[in-house]
């Protein structure tokens, strides 16, 4: 594995796996508390990888920043038990979401099907920054049914040629790299034809428009495919074989669809709200009404990462933590409305109050029930896999 | 003959006819263009359209004829604010509407031309349909603060409202300044601040006026869920997948009905709300069940239109979310849900 020799590098820590979980607790807060750039706390937006870098940045230098991926890939190898633990002290701390695609989805993809050459090539730079990744699964014909999708890869000598066209491709306009599902196989059944590629996003015949939000942010991008032509070895895995790929990748990540942090950080702005607006008092049964739905939510999101920390695999019914984190992100959200009054007619934040921006996140919080799998589809999930009510 | 009295089919004959003319500066149907372009702009809205909206003589509508108007009912008044409402117009209409109600005889007559927009400032809290007081006079001067101004760069004059008077106030009057935000639907509201405006004083307000507006914003929020139900049904049946129209898909059909019943419900209260207004009776009891409902189910409406839109729903360039932040907007104007609420509740109380 020579490939992976020249990725080991970059390990300044010891093994904090090594550490009683109080240890590293307490650890990683101090740090973050130190570290963290103060002026990215708890933004109001997603961030652009512009934006996001200089935290991208010393986590890359601390070594932090792929906390999953094994240490002999740059990661820091954490079990998953110390992984939660680190994520919650972030989520906590309200550090920024960082562009993760790559951390998150293109490393464990290569560490798991990718070939010596390519994890030699990207892991490097996606740990460094270099590369922000976006991924790009729907089309506009292709959205819960992903499996339509239409863009084509087709073989040509010593290259694949790609036509099409993706949509609410995440920080899309940010990326240097793309990952993109596409059609090999027009006579197979739909999800047997599919295959994983890796795109540049300077490659002639990309094309990128930023997609504006209800919130009036570019927060997504569409990216055409006009004769894009790539090498061969830009495939992920076997021809044909993209769409098991692609299953795999939605395992643990999974669960942090379902993390309590939204509703959290939603709750915690309604009772600022109501600071602001003298009403504490006033809304106090609404408030410690909403504060036990969300102590519930997290018993229900510690079943479900206790599984996580044996090791188990998590299954379907994960899918019920998904749909219960965004109806109570919604719920909070709509009572802050209820509550803000003409404040939440506010396009920006509250003139005299510049931490509050209810309107902002009354709106930021309507597409969790869609994006991940929306609730819809979850609840088909569940309601087949786990209920076994499906025909 | 008095319209407000009359019964049956002869207002209603009067009623569509009323509605059948709105079409032409307030469609239901129309496109969004023309509304997309004015957003986050100043002063925000067509000057002539206002002018059409004048001329067909919507502004003098519940006024008596003796004093330059129509002589109608809120039956009519709230039949052009739900056509306002549904064609997302970011004319001030219901609060151009209010302030010629509030001056009443003393309405100048350019106001009901549509040559003078003058605008109420009533409120100093984020909630509520309580006119505020705090305005200090001195000499035929105002000090004070007025919040929540709707449209405000838009207006020639303000009509300054507390509880025991009206104070008409030009625009560009020295020590009168305004602090300016936009809003979600791209329209914007603004603080007033007054320091010695020179003040026309007029009559103390009837708060009637303002049971009206909220009446008249219910109906609006009805125009709004109506049509952003209208355009979802048509995506449900239109878009496509897993092979078939998501229509198909019985929880679709299911959250589908839910919105027609939220709306069926805002119809019918707010259909007897009006009746009561126009029979005169203390109706403020009903008017906040009819301000409640059309505030929560537009809300839930427009909420769920976007839902079942999928990603498309959360753009700006789809049409549907342009409903949803227009009735974010409405919802909270002449008394949120929450205030209304409240305000039945202590009307209610000591009743049998
Ligand atoms: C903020 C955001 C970021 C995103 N980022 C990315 C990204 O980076 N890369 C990427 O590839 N994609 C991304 N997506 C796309 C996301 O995965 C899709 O929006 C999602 O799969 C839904 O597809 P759709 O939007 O086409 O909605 P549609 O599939 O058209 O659904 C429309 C409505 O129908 C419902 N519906 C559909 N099928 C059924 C059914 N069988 N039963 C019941 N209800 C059904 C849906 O739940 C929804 O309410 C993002 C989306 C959002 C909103």
């Amino acid at each position: 594995m020579t490939a992976t020799a020249s990725l080991t590098a970059p390990q300044p820590h010891a093994d904090l796996n090594l550490l009683s979980d109080t240890d590293f607790r307490a650890a990683v807060r101090g740090w973050i508390a130190t570290n963290y750039p103060q002026d990215l706390r708890s933004p109001p937006k997603r961030l652009h990888a512009a934006e996001a870098m200089p935290w991208y940045k010393i986590l890359s230098q601390q070594g932090w920043l792929a906390p999953g991926w094994p240490r002999e890939y740059g990661g820091m190898g954490l079990t998953p038990s110390k992984l939660l633990i680190l994520i919650e002290e972030m989520e906590r701390y309200g550090c920024a979401r960082l562009p993760d695609t790559g951390v998150t989805m293109v490393g464990p993809l290569l560490i798991a099907h990718g070939t010596d050459a390519q994890r030699a090539y990207h892991l490097p730079k996606i740990l460094s920054g270099e590369v922000i990744w976006c991924q790009g699964y729907s089309e506009p014909n292709a959205g819960s049914d992903l499996a339509a999708l239409r863009t084509s890869a087709v073989r040509e000598g010593d290259q694949w040629v790609i036509n099409g066209q993706k949509v609410w491709t995440t920080l899309g306009m940010d990326a240097q790299w793309i990952f993109v599902l596409a059609r090999t196989n027009p006579q197979a059944a739909k999800q047997k034809g599919i295959s994983f590629f890796l795109v540049p996003m300077d490659t002639p015949g990309v094309t990128v428009r930023s997609i504006i939000n209800i919130d009036l942010h570019d927060e997504f991008a569409e990216v055409f495919f006009d004769d894009v032509r790539i090498p061969a070895d830009a495939i992920v895995g076997a021809v044909n074989e993209g769409w098991t790929i692609a299953k795999n990748l939605l395992g643990f990540e999974r669960l942090f669809l379902g993390s309590p942090k939204q509703s959290e950080g939603a709750l915690d702005h309604l009772e600022r709200l109501c600071d602001h607006l003298g009403k504490r008092g006033d809304y106090a049964s609404l408030l410690n009404g909403l504060r036990m739905e969300l102590e519930d939510h997290k018993s229900f999101y510690t079943t479900f990462a206790d599984k996580v920390r044996r090791g188990d695999t998590l299954g379907p019914d994960v899918s019920m933590l998904k749909i219960n984190q965004s109806a109570l992100y919604q719920k909070i959200a709509d009572r802050i409305m209820d509550v803000a009054g003409e404040l939440g007619t506010l396009a920006g934040q509250v003139p005299d109050a510049p931490t509050l921006y209810p309107g902002s996140v009354f709106l930021q919080a309507r597409p969790t029930s869609i994006y991940g799998g929306s609730s819809e589809i979850q609840r088909n999930i569940v309601a087949r896999q786990v209920l076994g009510l499906g025909r | 003959m008095d319209v407000v009295n009359a019964t049956g089919e002869d207002r209603l004959e009067g009623l569509r006819m009323l509605v059948g003319s709105a079409a032409g500066v307030a469609a239901r149907d129309g496109d969004l263009k023309a509304v997309r372009q004015l957003r986050f702009g100043r002063p925000g809205l067509d000057r002539g359209r206002w002018s059409e909206i004048s001329a067909m003589g919507w502004l003098g509508l519940r006024l008596p004829e003796a004093a330059g108007g129509a002589g109608l009912g809120m039956a009519e008044y709230a039949a052009l604010t739900g056509e306002v409402g549904a064609a997302l117009l970011p004319e001030p209409f219901i609060e151009a509407q209010l302030a010629l109600d509030l001056m009443g005889k003393d309405a100048p007559a350019e106001a009901l031309s549509g040559d003078r927009l003058i605008l109420p400032a009533w409120l100093d809290a984020p909630d509520g349909l309580t006119i505020a007081g705090d305005i200090t006079e001195a000499e035929g001067r105002i000090s004070g603060r007025r919040r929540f101004v709707p449209m405000a760069a838009a207006a020639d004059a303000f009509l300054v409202v507390s509880s025991e008077a009206c104070w008409l106030i030009d625009a560009k009057a020295a020590g009168l300044s305004l602090e300016i935000e936009d809003t979600v639907d791209g329209g914007h509201t603004a603080t007033l601040i007054l320091d010695g405006v020179e003040a026309d004083r007029l009559s103390a307000p009837d708060a009637k006026a303002l049971e009206a507006a909220a009446l008249a914003t219910a109906s609006a929020l009805l125009g709004i869920m109506e049509r952003a139900f209208a355009i979802t049904l048509d995506y449900l049946k239109t878009r496509v997948q897993f092979g078939q129209p998501i229509g198909h898909f019985q929880a679709l059909q299911h959250r589908a009905v839910d919105m027609e019943i939220e709306i069926g419900l805002t119809r019918a209260v707010l259909h007897d709300a009006i009746e009561a207004f126009d029979a005169g009776d203390d109706c403020r009891r009903i008017t906040s069940r009819a301000k409640a409902r059309a505030a929560d189910a537009a809300m839930l409406v427009t909420r769920e239109a976007v839902q079942l839109h999928g990603a498309i729903g959360y753009t700006d360039e789809a049409d549907i979310g342009l409903f949803l932040r227009r009735a974010m907007v409405l919802a909270p104007r002449y008394g949120s849900a929450g205030f209304h609420r409240q305000r039945y509740g202590s009307l209610t109380e000591g009743r049998p």
